[in-house]
Formats: structure tokens, C-alpha cells, sequence
């Protein structure tokens, strides 16, 4: 091989370089701000923020694996801390995010219970709440999926999960991951609420049920109710 | 047509930590930021003379997004790119206009010490639609180990009646580059 083979002069690995340790690929992040809707400015000016990591498939090709534990303890809370680094950095550190969420797609080839594994056991979610400072259960959403795939990853309030004025969702997606025998482990942050947040709360909401939607009908529309209820 | 109309922000920031199963060391890391703006000749039927809007906008946008995308990046820029994306309402050479003037690029050329012409994509599409954005090294176009792409889809944007610009950074050339230079084949 020619010196001129390696033009960057970078370290060139030789034809039987072992493979790295590191089970992390890559790594997207993403931030939109909001700034206007339908032309007009926002109430409330949002940066809404995800991290997605494309790591190897810890259990891949071992068929259906009894204890998922020993790679849960090992790889979730490094996951879980490179992705609140980022959301930290990006959105201005803890104190300026007040929602959040998380989400796995699995490549093809694993289970779905490979993802849920790296995400819904304290090693992960404890340590990003912690990070995020937050103190509610986490939103999330999972699926199995080829590389490529858009994930939306929901978000709600930190500490205050029930506010409806955080429910909001965020969209992130790696090009070439999850390849089939890879995660891809995300979470989301928000700096604030909707940006035009409008729609009440459990608080101010009135006492809906289906009884009194019936009754509403009934006066809106009163000939259309009789013309039906005549049919039974 | 004087003041660009923005919705949104979008910055993506790309890292690849191992490529072919070996660590690539430094993290090979690009940047992008896009804006979404409205098409400032949207609903106009054929507009002839689109200077009097490229002179409004395009140092506007150069503006906004050449000192986001170097921060985004965090590094020395080494190689970069720029796109358009045009609304399915809008023509192709609307995107073109903001985007293939010195008044958008040179706030880019500025802010990344850069002196060579600035790879382009620029197309027509609906939202959502996946774009690449080429990019090439900052001073030397012929550099190799720099000709590489980035990747970026926004969900909701651009609507029919929009235009979403892009800035594209790299901190380097491509992950374990390793193609002889141009040089070694002329």
C-alpha cells in the first residue's frame, strides 16, 4: 500500500484490524426552534430537541436470550448519559428543559423486547431523569423498523406529566440506522410548552362523558336526533 | 417581500463513531441548520425580475444561518455545502435565487474562513422529502477525502407554498478516508 493511500495521514488500519469495542456508531442530534405558525409569531418561542444513538444489537444472533440483564446494567446508563449530554448542551443545560420523553427502534433483526430492555429499566430512565432533573415517569414510543425510519418521540412535562400544555412529540431519524443488528436508543427534550398551547387543562376542563355529548347533539341538532331515534 | 418570514429552525448535528468496525478518531462530526421560510414569491404567477427579493432575503438568511451552523459544528469547518428546497407551489429557480448569490454565500465563506465555491442541492418536493446536500473541502474543491454528503429530512416542511434553505459543515473529510488524490491519477 502506497503511502498515498491514506491521503488524510490519518492511523490506517491494517487489513486485519480488529473491530472497535465501542458498541456506538452514530450519533444524530437534532433541535428545532419554533419561531411562527400559519405566519404569525408564537406565543411562546420552543426549542424542541432529540438525541438518537445507533448502537449494536447487544443480544443479536443469540436467538431469544433468557437474561437480558448483564447488557441492560452495562449499556443503558452510558446511552443514558451521552444522550442527556447533548440535550443538556443543546438546549441550555437542565434548568431550561421542562419536558421530556425516550424512544427505541430495533433493527430488524432483534426483538422488540431488546429495545424495551435498554429503555424501561433504571438504568436508563433514572439515570436521564436524574440528568434532565426531572421527577416524572418518562413518555415514550417504540416500534421495529428498517434503517431510515422517522421516530417520533413524545415528550411531556418533567415533573408535572398530567400538564396538558407539554404534550407535544418530536421527529428524529439516523439515515442508515438501526442497520438489522442494531438499536437505535433516542430521547427527546423541550424548553417550554406548545408553542400556541391553548387548550385548557385537567383543571379548567368541564365534566365530559358520553351522556352529556349525547345531550349536546340533541340540542344542536334536535330534528336530525328525532329523524334517527324514529328509525329504531 | 422586504422581511423574511421564518416558522422554523432545524440543526442537526451528524457524529460517527465507528465506521467499518473500526473507532474513527477524532468523532467525525457535521453540522447542518436549515430555515424555513415563506416563499417570498409565492402566489405571484411567473415573476420575471426576482432580484429586488434576492436582494431582500438572501443576506438575511446568510445571515442567520452561517454563524448557527459554525457554532452548531463546534469545530474548525473543513468542508461545506449548501441546499434549497423548494415547495411543490414554487419554481426550482426561486430556491436557486437565494441560495446562488454572493449575498447568501459569503456570510457562509466568511464565517468558515472558506474561499471555494459552495456545492449545491436544489430541488422541488413535498414535505418530508429526504434531501443530500453535497459538500466539498472549503479551499481546495479538488481535495478528495472531502467530497462527501449529508442527509436531512424536516417531517413537515417545506408546505407548498415555502422554501427551505440549508447550511451544511464538516469538520473534516469523509470517516476512514482512504482513496488516492485526484493528483495520483492525472
Amino acid at each position: 500500500m502506497s503511502a498515498s493511500a491514506n491521503p488524510s495521514g490519518g492511523p490506517s488500519a491494517g487489513p486485519s484490524a480488529p473491530p472497535s469495542g465501542n458498541p456506538i456508531r452514530r450519533i444524530v442530534t437534532s433541535c428545532e426552534e419554533l419561531a411562527g405558525e400559519l405566519g404569525t409569531p408564537v406565543r411562546t418561542p420552543v426549542r424542541r430537541g432529540a438525541v438518537a444513538v445507533a448502537v449494536r444489537n447487544p443480544w443479536a444472533r443469540r436467538g431469544i436470550v433468557a437474561d437480558l440483564q448483564p447488557e441492560v446494567e452495562e449499556l443503558a446508563p452510558l446511552l443514558a448519559r451521552e444522550i442527556a449530554d447533548r440535550l443538556t448542551a443543546m438546549l441550555g443545560g437542565p434548568e431550561s428543559i421542562t419536558a421530556f420523553g425516550k424512544a427505541a427502534l430495533v433493527g430488524l433483526d432483534g426483538e422488540a423486547e431488546h429495545g424495551d430492555a435498554l429503555i424501561h429499566t433504571p438504568y436508563f430512565g433514572n439515570v436521564l431523569r436524574e440528568l434532565l432533573h426531572g421527577t416524572s415517569i418518562i413518555a415514550f414510543s417504540e416500534e421495529r423498523a428498517a434503517a431510515g425510519t422517522t421516530v417520533t418521540v413524545p415528550v411531556w412535562h418533567k415533573t408535572e406529566a398530567a400538564t396538558r400544555s407539554h404534550y407535544a412529540a418530536t421527529q428524529i431519524r439516523v439515515p442508515d440506522g438501526p442497520r438489522p443488528d442494531e438499536l437505535l436508543i433516542t430521547a427527546a427534550a423541550a424548553t417550554g410548552p406548545r408553542p400556541n398551547a391553548r387548550i385548557g387543562d385537567r383543571r379548567t376542563d368541564p365534566v365530559v362523558t358520553l351522556r352529556d355529548l349525547q345531550s349536546t347533539a340533541a340540542q344542536a341538532a334536535p330534528e336530525a336526533t328525532e329523524a334517527r331515534e324514529g328509525t329504531r | 417581500m422586504t422581511t423574511m418570514n421564518l416558522r422554523k429552525t432545524v440543526t442537526l448535528v451528524d457524529e460517527i463513531h465507528t465506521e467499518g468496525g473500526q473507532a474513527v478518531s477524532p468523532v467525525a462530526r457535521t453540522a447542518v441548520v436549515a430555515a424555513v421560510i415563506d416563499n417570498p414569491w409565492a402566489g405571484q404567477g411567473f415573476v420575471a425580475d426576482l432580484a429586488p427579493g434576492i436582494d431582500a432575503i438572501a443576506p438575511q438568511l446568510g445571515a442567520l444561518l452561517a454563524p448557527l451552523v459554525v457554532k452548531a459544528l463546534g469545530s474548525p469547518v473543513e468542508a461545506y455545502g449548501k441546499g434549497a428546497v423548494v415547495g411543490l407551489d414554487g419554481e426550482v429557480e426561486h430556491g436557486s435565487a437565494l441560495i446562488h448569490t454572493l449575498k447568501f454565500g459569503d456570510h457562509f465563506r466568511e464565517a468558515a474562513s472558506a474561499t471555494t465555491l459552495l456545492p449545491a442541492v436544489e430541488k422541488r418536493a413535498a414535505a418530508g422529502t429526504v434531501f443530500d446536500i453535497p459538500l466539498k473541502h472549503i479551499t481546495d474543491a479538488t481535495v478528495r477525502s472531502h467530497h462527501q454528503s449529508v442527509e436531512v429530512r424536516i417531517p413537515d416542511a417545506p408546505r407548498a407554498d415555502e422554501i427551505v434553505i440549508a447550511l451544511a459543515a464538516a469538520a473534516q473529510g469523509r470517516p476512514q478516508a482512504r482513496l488516492a488524490p485526484l493528483k495520483s491519477e492525472q
